[in-house]
């Protein structure tokens, strides 16, 4: 096993784009080479090692490599970025669009994560202890179709359009989230245990979101379908009753979405 | 966010009178008139974009104040302006003039649009014997650092 | 001396049958309205900035002009992250030498379009639009929907000139052959003049426009809509019953939509039910657009770099993210270190956490009157007036650009227009990279 350590130097001004830090592309490489790695401020590019302390312990293959941030790096944007093996951990808060386009590995977060974490994720798991900002899981700007695979967990609240355009996957939020959860969801599964605003699976095509808590603008597109004992979701077991309905027939005449609300 | 949509809370701790409501803003003629006229340092701008529209029985449960305090929903910013009942505005609403007053309390949460919340920000609003300040010297308070 | 249609470089109507008349120092105009007016009295106006203005320990002293444009390149080759905004009250040339001098310096580039019909924009691009130009629906059109938006003030020449007034050839009678919806939380002087007003709450244009499509696809909306949007689903009905009756339709959504919660989800919403609506009958959707030539910079960008606004260039090749790249966000999460603002006021229309952090910044700006801008801005260079002063290119509205040319000259020797003004900026700024 082999352990990079990264400790955050000082407070970074003009937020940097680090898609480098990554398990894979710093295992098998020396504290030396990780600090000359390159990453973005600005239109300017300059070493990692100006901006964090490296240490490397042991060896190891990729998939045995754990990427450590001992520290605050919320003004760091791209950490895990497209990452396919191996795991981060992130001791402090995250920036923007952290393990977006990830394939493998994991990444745990034990603050916050910025919005567009996880977009079009492929696979692996991301895991964030704190709050999460817009857009994750979603699909990149424009198009219909986000996350395909993986799965992501977020133990406090997140913001909105979360998991808009999933394809695939699974989405679990044990707080609230805002608006538009689920929007243009066509497949995959999202699970707010929480309350959520409004638009919750608005334009709806496909796929399953339930949401635990309350809804406080319903979508009115959503048409009630049955009623249900503690249904089970893939390898998610509800317990309770719940209300089924299809929709969004704002989008589609057809739509084939699933909603669950709690009753009670 | 939860607090976003709540429309109409009424608190009245400390003996105060404070309540919360939906900020919607907008284009007047005359804001547009004087902006374009260059005539934003003016007391005629002031008179006519410092200025806060209100439903005429929330105007009266504030207790018809000549002046209020608008406060943005962080708490960090507020600002004072002319209070106005006006039949147009439903109750739990205000409305002011696009101008420095009425941004000084709006939402700069954008929602990853780029936009900030100009229309339906909540804000806190208390009557006030506060001056109500000119362009100039709300800059000259809130923004520029000595 | 007697000028005839003169374009208007006030709002995005672009109004071209102004007429002006120069007596020495007075100008008389005919058919403008009170806002466009306003601005063709500042070419004389007592209160224009006529000299280059920079800030010493404070306070501002007239400087040389070659001087200011040295202090306004300086302060963008020093800056780490520099953000180049660009108002909409210039031409689109103008924009084109900011949009470049961006790509140069790897800065950001971002207007007000943004905060205006920034999120309708983002609407077209998950939705796709049915639009029309203004000509079309003024011959066209019988019926209007005004959602979120209240020309009467914002656009006052809208309603006459191409929505509702107009005889057009297939609405010989004007307002007579035409039904106006107005869609607005306020009983606004708008809505006070429309047939039918759908007095909504605020933030609830989504849920009802949702309902709407619903509706529209043959099943009943959920009955909380009711109390959500406060419009009851008979009223809803009503509404598209008289929208599926017309010949051709025209909605004009303003930033009710744009601006309040939901956004782009909003105008996505509205750009579907468009969509919906040509399977019954002919139906087409645009912006009020407030701002003259606020269109422009969203036309000019596309064509140029690909994305109509919130433009970053730290790559070398533009990128757009609204949320991260957009001029409110990057002031209120404190991402850029200085700014070059061009006919535009971000202290009086930002929120006051950017508006704060903007007036830490080392800011140089174009401007033709004083204004909170201008008060924390280091170098400020006296703008000239397009339309009255330069000839130039805007958009309207419906994205139909609009040349137009001068009826007098720059008032200063030392620049013609703020394109010229902004190739010399980018002219020092390449000479002191070198
Ligand atoms: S409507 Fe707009 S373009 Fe026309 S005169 Fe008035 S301000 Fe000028």
């Amino acid at each position: 096993m082999a352990e990079v350590l990264l400790q955050p130097k000082g407070k970074i001004g003009i937020m940097i784009e680090a898609e480098v830090i990554r398990a894979d592309t710093l295992a098998k490489k020396r504290g030396e080479e990780i600090e000359r790695l390159l990453v973005w401020q600005g239109p300017v590019q300059l070493p990692l090692g100006d901006f964090f302390e490296v240490e490397v312990r042991g060896t190891g293959q990729a998939e045995e490599t754990v990427v450590v941030i001992e520290g605050d790096v919320s003004r760091v944007k791209r950490i895990g970025q497209g990452m396919k093996t191996g795991k981060i951990e992130i001791l402090g808060s995250a920036g923007m669009h952290l393990g977006a386009e990830m394939a493998g590995g994991s990444i745990l977060v034990r603050g916050d994560a910025g919005s567009w974490a996880g977009m079009e994720m492929k696979g692996g798991l991301l895991q964030i202890m704190g709050n999460a900002g817009d857009h994750v899981g979603c699909s990149y700007r424009g198009s219909w179709r986000g996350m395909t695979g993986g799965q992501i967990l977020i133990e406090g609240n997140a913001q909105s359009q979360l998991g808009s355009g999933l394809v695939g996957g699974q989405i679990v939020v044990a707080g609230n989230v805002e608006s538009f959860c689920g929007i243009r969801q066509n497949g995959g599964l999202v699970l707010v245990k929480g309350n959520a605003v409004r638009g919750a699976g608005a334009e709806m095509t496909g796929g399953t979101l339930a949401v635990l808590g309350k809804i406080k603008h319903f979508s009115p597109g959503f048409v009630e379908a049955g009623r249900e004992e503690s249904p089970k979701l893939g390898d998610l077991q509800l317990e309770g009753k719940f209300a089924r309905f299809s929709g969004d027939y704002a989008i589609s005449k057809n739509p084939k979405g699933v909603l669950y609300c709690k009753e009670g | 966010m939860e607090a976003m949509l709540n429309l109409f809370v009424s608190t009245r701790g400390s003996g105060k009178m404070m309540k919360e409501f939906l900020l919607n803003t907008g284009s007047t003629i005359e804001e547009g008139r004087l902006a374009k006229g260059g005539s934003k340092l003016t007391e005629d701008y002031t008179q006519e974009c410092a200025v806060c529209e209100m439903n005429p029985g929330d105007f009266q449960d504030l207790g018809s104040p000549q002046k209020v305090k608008i406060t943005s929903r962080d708490g960090r910013y507020s600002v004072a302006a002319y209070a106005h009942p006006e039949e147009s505005i439903q109750s739990g609403q205000v409305f002011m003039p696009r101008a420095i007053w009425s941004n000084v309390v709006v939402d700069p949460e954008t929602f990853s649009t780029g936009s900030p919340l100009y229309k339906g920000s909540p804000v806190q609003i208390e009557p006030t014997k506060e001056d109500v300040l000119s362009a100039e010297e709300l800059v000259l308070k809130l923004y520029v650092r000595s | 001396m007697a000028f005839k249609n003169i374009i208007c470089p006030v709002c995005g109507a672009s109004c071209d049958d102004i007429q002006v008349e120069l007596r020495g120092s007075k100008i008389v105009t005919k058919n403008a309205c009170k806002m466009g007016n306003a601005k063709f009295w500042e070419i004389f106006s007592p209160h224009r900035i006529r000299e280059p203005l920079l800030k010493e320990s404070g306070s501002f002293c007239t400087a040389l002009w070659d001087e200011a444009v040295d202090r306004a390149a300086m302060i963008l080759v020093k800056a780490k992250r520099p953000l180049i905004f660009m108002g909409s009250e210039t031409s689109c040339e103008a924009m084109q030498v900011g949009l470049h001098l961006a790509e140069f310096l790897g800065a950001i580039a971002d207007s007000n379009s943004t905060v205006c019909h920034g999120p309708t924009a983002m609407g077209i691009q998950e939705a796709g639009r049915v639009g029309a130009t203004a000509g079309q629906s003024k011959s066209r059109s019988d019926l209007v929907v005004y959602w979120g938006s209240n020309p009467l003030e914002s656009m006052p020449r809208h309603m006459s000139r191409y929505g509702v007034y107009p005889r057009g050839y297939w609405t010989r009678r004007g307002r007579f052959d035409r039904t106006v919806i107005t869609v607005d939380p306020r009983k606004s002087i708008t809505a006070r003049n429309s047939d039918l007003h759908i007095q909504l709450k605020p933030n609830t244009d989504y849920e009802l426009l949702s309902a709407l499509l619903t509706l529209l696809h043959g099943k009943k909306p959920h009955p909380s809509v009711e109390k959500v949007t406060g419009v009851s689903i008979s009223e809803m009905e009503e509404m598209l019953e008289r929208m599926l009756g017309c010949n051709f339709g025209a909605i004009y959504v303003g930033l009710g939509i744009a601006s309040s919660f939901g956004k782009h989800r909003n105008a996505e919403a509205a750009l579907n039910l468009v969509k919906e609506l040509n399977n019954h009958t002919k139906f087409v959707i645009g912006a009020l657009r407030g701002h003259c030539n606020v269109a422009g910079f969203n036309q000019i960008a596309s064509y140029l770099y690909g994305y109509p606004f919130g433009l970053d260039f730290a790559r070398g090749y533009p990128r757009y993210n609204p949320g991260e790249y957009t001029a409110v966000d990057v002031l209120r999460e404190q991402d850029v270190d200085a700014a070059l603002i061009v006919s535009a006021d971000l202290v009086s229309h930002f929120p006051a956490a950017c508006a704060r952090y903007l007036a830490e910044l080392p800011v140089a700006c174009i401007d033709i009157a004083p204004c909170p801008t201008t008060m924390i801005s280091q170098v400020v260079l006296p703008g000239v007036i397009d339309a009255m002063e330069c000839d130039g290119t805007f958009y309207r509205l419906d994205d139909v650009p609009v040349y137009f040319q001068p009826f007098t000259g720059s008032p200063f020797s030392f620049t013609d227009s703020n394109e010229d003004t902004m190739k010399q900026i980018f002219q020092k700024v390449k000479e002191m990279k070198r």
